[in-house]
């Protein structure tokens, strides 16, 4: 089976097309479980085990990157996943989800090991703004924390140094970079998917996901998956049976709207955020609130 | 030469294997040897590979990068050759690990990924993948005084009346500094395992030496949607698929020809001592409710009659 990254920078749609494509391959009337969609983290731990033979407990974060390439290459070979929760039925393709930003490890290699390590790569990105306050509920670190970690070149996740995780360091860098990352690397063919277009025209930005991975399917068949997508949907779903992936008592479903920025960010947020991305919010089509930070931005 | 009793085994090495037990009585004729030796850099002929590992019939190599390359032959002996520049006290780390577990394999023998503490006479195994607090959980049992039998590899041998037998390695907890602050360990702690890892050996009260029955074994689960919170017996055929994912290295089950022993192994535990689910939040401030769970449970199987 090929395997394709879903990339994103957290909070920016990966769950919600993990579900798009889970209601693709599952028949029946009730949508997908989300507690029970396929594919698998990249960054999952127990894989890199299995496929290493090797103890990640006892390395550093950086003896680990230099293992990943290997481990992804193993992974998308054997077509494993992450399997604490049995899956429902897979679609023709593998989708894994990864928040790494596109990096290198020590020895130079891609640590999600380039084409040995996927067919190709859906890379989702989503207006920064909306990230921002969506982040900032999802950690609870408060909104100019978040802008802040958002503009940190070490940004990462389960990077302490003093702690066993169930996830591997991922790094993130900063937002920008991040997406830079995925947009400019040339080892895997990439599609760009914008959360704002899967929302506003959700039909033809899946089609157009759908056509690049090789993945067949009918009007119908999309048209179901969506409306069985619908955030009322799965919202519902979180309310009456949790989300494995939600943060500590918290929804994670919550507005899921584009352009939420706009009452949950202050002007001097929205100006931050603009300032630290405006390049790339520009070259992705967000267009920005502060015209006077257009020339300090580009 | 050092001799070791591990996982019921006895063991010449030429290396000091940190916190292993020494062999009891004389000198003997040793089940495994461990010696500084060159490691071919490929098998001819592999009957399966992984990115760090190739085998082929009683022949196995591994490499841990930066550390060493390993090659073991027949479950009997290790040979290693440490990568240059390598800090020399990691090699026997990775023996203690990865290697000697891959050996068990080649030996035939059952082996999970799991700590063990002795309840009543018992092991009680909690098994996991690495960070889902299997010596986390030990620690803390050993902190209510029940001696430690193993962290992180457990063998089991099955007997003919299929009662199952652990066999403890003597080790010494493992554990982040993270864990070791929130138990309020840091009297207790030893040396970095790793110069440049925030892992330390801790000293446990207790330690169970001897071979002993198998009590349980749970499963750890993290308390996410689907799985709540508390302790689930899973049914004989989930049982297996669970002693199998548990399994040190469950790769290698099915490349030693080792599913038939596996399957049979889960049906006579779970239908003996039993499998369990234990599923909890990961949060420390979880842990006295886990703890007082899991002594509840152990009075209803018949483990203990007190709280622990």
């Amino acid at each position: 089976m090929r395997t394709f990254w879903l990339a994103s920078y957290p909070k920016s749609g990966n769950t919600w097309m993990r579900i798009l494509l889970a209601n693709l391959a599952v028949a029946g009337d009730d949508g997908a479980d989300i507690n029970r969609l396929s594919g698998g983290f990249a960054s999952a731990r127990a894989p890199f085990d299995r496929m290493t033979l090797i103890d990640s407990g006892l390395l550093t974060h950086e003896e680990i990157d230099a293992l990943r390439p290997g481990a992804n290459a193993a992974l998308a070979e054997s077509g494993d996943g992450d399997d604490d929760v049995p899956e429902l039925a897979e679609g023709p393709v593998r989708f894994v989800k990864a928040h790494d930003a596109y990096q290198y490890g020590p020895d130079g290699a891609p640590i999600l090991g380039g084409r040995a390590g996927a067919d190709g790569v859906l890379v989702i990105v989503r207006d920064p703004r909306d990230i921002a306050s969506s982040f900032a509920h999802h950690s609870r670190y408060g909104i100019d924390r978040t802008i802040a970690f958002m503009n940190n070149a070490g940004a990462c996740l389960c990077g302490h140094t003093d702690r066993g995780y169930l996830q591997l360091r991922q790094r993130l860098t900063r937002w920008s970079e991040h997406v830079a990352s995925w947009l400019n690397q040339r080892d895997l063919p990439m599609h760009l998917v914008r959360y704002e277009d899967l929302r506003s025209m959700p039909a033809a930005t899946l089609r157009a996901a759908l056509d690049f991975a090789g993945w067949p399917a009918t009007d119908a068949a999309i048209h179901r998956a969506i409306a069985l997508s619908a955030f009322e949907r799965v919202a519902a779903q979180e309310h009456s049976n949790g989300f494995r992936e939600a943060p500590h008592r918290q929804a994670f479903f919550r507005r899921g709207e584009a352009g939420a920025w706009r009452d949950e960010l202050t002007a001097a947020q929205v100006a931050r955020i603009e300032h630290d991305h405006g390049a790339m919010m520009q070259r992705l089509g967000y267009p920005l609130a502060g015209a006077t930070h257009l020339s300090e931005a580009g | 030469m050092y001799s070791y009793a591990l996982s019921g085994l006895t063991v010449a090495s030429e290396v000091v294997l940190p916190g292993a037990s020494p062999a009891s009585g004389g000198p003997q004729q040793a089940d495994v040897s461990i010696r500084r030796a060159p490691v071919p850099d490929a098998l001819t002929n592999p009957t399966a590979r992984g990115p760090t590992w190739q085998m082929a019939a009683r022949h196995f190599l591994i490499h841990v990068p930066g550390v060493a390359r390993f090659y073991l032959y027949d479950g009997r002996s290790i040979a290693f050759e440490a990568a240059a520049g390598a800090d020399p006290d990691d090699v026997p780390i990775f023996i203690l690990g990865t290697v000697f577990g891959i050996l068990l394999h080649q030996r035939g023998q059952i082996v999970l990924h799991a700590s063990a503490v002795e309840v009543g006479g018992k092991a009680i195994l909690f098994c996991g993948t690495s960070g889902a607090g299997k010596s986390t959980l030990a620690a803390a049992l050993a902190q209510r005084g029940l001696p430690l039998v193993t962290d992180d590899l457990c063998a089991l041998s099955l007997g003919s009346d299929g009662a199952a037998t652990v066999h403890p390695d003597g080790r010494r907890l493992r554990l982040w500094s993270q864990t070791i602050d929130e138990l309020a360990l840091g009297s207790r702690r030893g040396g970095r395992m790793r110069a440049r890892l925030e892992k330390y050996y801790v000293e446990p009260d207790g330690v169970r030496e001897q071979a002993l029955p198998l009590g349980a074994i749970y499963a750890l689960r993290e308390a996410r949607p689907p799985h709540h919170p508390g302790i689930t017996a899973p049914n004989v055929v989930d049982a297996a698929l669970t002693l199998r994912r548990h399994a040190y290295r469950p790769r290698l089950i099915n490349r030693m020809g080792q599913d038939a022993a596996y399957f049979h192994a889960a049906t006579a535990i779970a239908n003996g001592a039993g499998i369990f689910h234990l599923t909890r939040s990961l949060n420390f401030k979880a842990l006295p409710i886990v703890l007082a769970q899991l002594e509840q449970h152990w009075r209803d199987i018949g483990l203990c009659r007190r709280a622990a």
